[in-house]
């Protein structure tokens, strides 16, 4: 059992109602000026996630607000990626709850999660004979039956996927002549066919060059901004999420260190106490981090 | 396609022509195309269903009405054609889906402990002498055995394609090594060289009864096969994102192993262990049509029999008075053409 006080008293197992939500968010001392539990397209309570032995995971609330994009950020074994398995229903969690629009991930129809719930992974592997289009077609899975064609609402949604992660000239190229860039901005795409209201993402720009990680971003942004989508993304670069998104969560061991807008939680005393650098940050109009050594 | 079907074709007409019973081309065409037999459903029948189920649906009569030519292609060389053309055909498809299903171009029908389970029932059943009839029962039941065996091995709160392999082959080994064991109880001569033909995959002797036992199989798995398709290409996009797509990852791999088992025990059931069949075949359509797996299934629905039904022929007729095993034949031709792709390909990225 966690060592936060309220664990106790609500049982991990109970479902928990909006009172039991609300009194959870009362004792956090995080709240913004809105209230953070009814915005809220994803909620975590009293969260415990492991892969055995031992919580990688153990955090009180943590709160996706609906319509913005959050930023997971933290070193490495901080637990972003574990809480966005949590997130996505791909870990049960040991103790508390995932709500999604207020009922839980775990209870859901996996076809159903999927047409609420989006996650664009890091893994890459995909048959190399595959085309673009092909792939992005797969993005349609959750809203077919088993032995539904593609119908015409399957095809607008994956040409507006397409036209959307600008992967236009690619449609017909198979995924072995692509370069890294192009092959995630193909997956993006195939996140978008979807269709969901909230879209995960582990890691979208690592290994991408510079051009394509603005390019993932600007899709990712594009998407919230003209479609009210939902975006959670675990960043490894905390400028690159200050500059991204709305809300940072900043995770120190499995625990949340910090959450609130980029100007709010990226301070010096953030990446000393979490990142363990000795940091200048600046801001004109977005956040600048000078980082000068490592501490011990 | 076209070539594999020309293939199936000209196989057959040359398994019908030659043999022990000489003739030439003309009276096999006649002897296909027997009025006697096509004008009269009930002697159709007979030779379809067999003797026992035709007297059951009151459609029986007595085939000696035929002419010999009549009664050795249709009741001898045609079956065994049919048996060939099936086996390919369900071989194939299980090699491709089991190919999707571990994420490994080289794997085979036999990855999930199949050949060994079924090859250690085999020899089992010939050792205690309880009736070759038996054989095709006990190969299944193996195979199926050791499957599930392996599965419950894998098994760890879920599977993994690596975990799934690696149980074939800790099962695989156990198999084998008990095989080996039991082989040495086997005195007499006849029954070893049943339990090698029986290991090795041989079409000899085969009849309607094997192609009324493997049909049923084959009606179930190749719809169901190409039903499936979209979701081996969503399986072969990684377990990950198959999860994230809203598939139920672990019940749609076991279904689809299990359908390809079903292939695969109808397959040994009546040709026992033909080799390669089922790892060649699928991925030589793979290099011809890619990976889309409905193209790739509906092109081991003719590459399989195309290579089964011709192997068969030289294994039958290629050593002149002897028959040899079609699984040696196929496990020559494979190993050449593997070798052949190896050193051609650059680079092996379909999956």
């Amino acid at each position: 059992m966690p060592p936060t006080p309220h664990t106790d008293t609500d049982g991990a197992n109970e479902s928990p109602d909006a009172t039991d939500a609300a009194a959870a968010t009362g004792d956090g001392n995080r709240v913004t000026d809105e209230d953070p539990v009814d915005s809220a397209a994803l909620l975590g309570s009293d969260l415990e996630l492991g892969y055995g032995d031992g919580a990688v995971v153990d955090c009180e609330d943590i709160v996706v607000p609906e319509g913005e994009v959050t930023a997971l950020v933290g070193p490495n074994g901080s637990g972003k990626s574990t809480l966005l398995k949590g997130f996505s229903a791909e870990l049960d969690p040991d103790a508390g709850s995932v709500l999604l629009d207020g009922s839980d991930v775990q209870n859901r129809p996996p076809k159903q999660l999927a047409r609420e719930l989006g996650l664009l992974a890091q893994e890459n592997d995909a048959p190399g004979g595959l085309t673009v289009g092909d792939l992005v077609a797969h993005g349609r899975y959750p809203h077919r039956g088993f032995l539904d064609p593609l119908d015409a609402d399957d095809e607008a949604h994956v040409d507006r996927a397409i036209d959307l992660a600008g992967v236009d000239h690619l449609r017909d190229t198979p995924l072995s002549e692509l370069s890294g860039g192009q092959k995630q901005l193909a997956f993006v795409a195939m996140a978008l066919a979807q269709d969901t209201d909230v879209l995960l993402l582990d890691e979208p720009t690592t290994y991408l060059d510079l051009h394509h990680q603005l390019r993932v971003m600007e899709v990712v942004r594009t998407l919230n901004e003209d479609r009210g989508v939902t975006v959670c993304v675990v960043l490894h670069d905390l400028q690159q999420a200050a500059r991204f998104a709305d809300y940072l969560v900043a995770l120190d061991d499995g625990a949340v260190y910090d959450w609130g807008p980029p100007e709010d939680v990226v301070t010096e005393t953030l990446l000393a106490d979490v990142f363990g650098v000795d940091a200048a940050v600046t801001y004109d109009g977005e956040p600048r981090i000078v980082p000068r050594r490592a501490l011990d | 396609m076209v070539a594999s079907t020309v293939a199936v074709l000209v196989g057959a007409l040359v398994q019908i022509r030659y043999g022990g019973y000489e003739m030439p081309f003309e009276t096999v065409w006649r002897a296909l195309f027997d009025r006697a037999v096509w004008t009269n459903p009930r002697i159709l029948a007979t030779i379809l269903l067999g003797d026992g189920l035709a007297q059951t649906l009151g459609v029986h009569r007595d085939l000696s009405v035929l002419t010999d030519a009549t009664a050795v292609v249709w009741t001898i060389r045609l079956p065994r054609v049919a048996v060939a053309a099936f086996v390919g055909m369900n071989l194939a498809v299980a090699g491709a889906i089991f190919q999707a299903i571990t994420r490994n171009e080289l794997a085979s029908p036999y990855i999930l402990g199949v050949s060994s389970g079924a090859g250690f029932a085999v020899v089992v059943t010939i050792v205690f002498s309880l009736g070759t009839y038996l054989l095709p029962l006990a190969a299944a039941v193996g195979g199926t055995g050791a499957f599930l065996l392996v599965y419950a091995v894998a098994w760890r709160g879920g599977t993994t394609p690596v975990r799934l392999v690696l149980a074939g082959v800790v099962v695989g080994t156990i198999f084998n090594s008990l095989q080996t064991g039991v082989f040495y109880f086997i005195d007499s001569n006849g029954a070893m060289r049943t339990a090698v033909s029986w290991l090795a995959g041989s079409l000899t002797g085969v009849g309607w009864t094997d192609v009324r036992l493997v049909v049923l199989p084959t009606l179930v798995v190749v719809p169901a096969a190409l039903v499936a398709a979209r979701q081996l290409d969503v399986l072969l996009l990684g377990e990950r994102r198959a999860r994230s797509l809203g598939m139920r990852v672990e019940t749609m791999r076991f279904a689809l192993s299990a359908l390809a088992i079903l292939a695969t025990a109808a397959a040994v059931a009546v040709a026992g262990l033909v080799g390669f069949v089922g790892l060649v075949v699928p991925h030589a359509v793979r290099t011809a049509v890619g990976s889309d797996y409905r193209k790739l299934l509906t092109g081991c629905l003719f590459a399989g029999p195309a290579l089964v039904v011709v192997a068969d022929v030289v294994a039958r007729l290629g050593l002149g008075g002897t028959q040899v095993p079609v699984g040696v034949v196929t496990g020559l031709v494979g190993g050449p053409y593997f070798l052949l792709l190896l050193r051609r390909t650059e680079s092996f990225n379909e999956f």
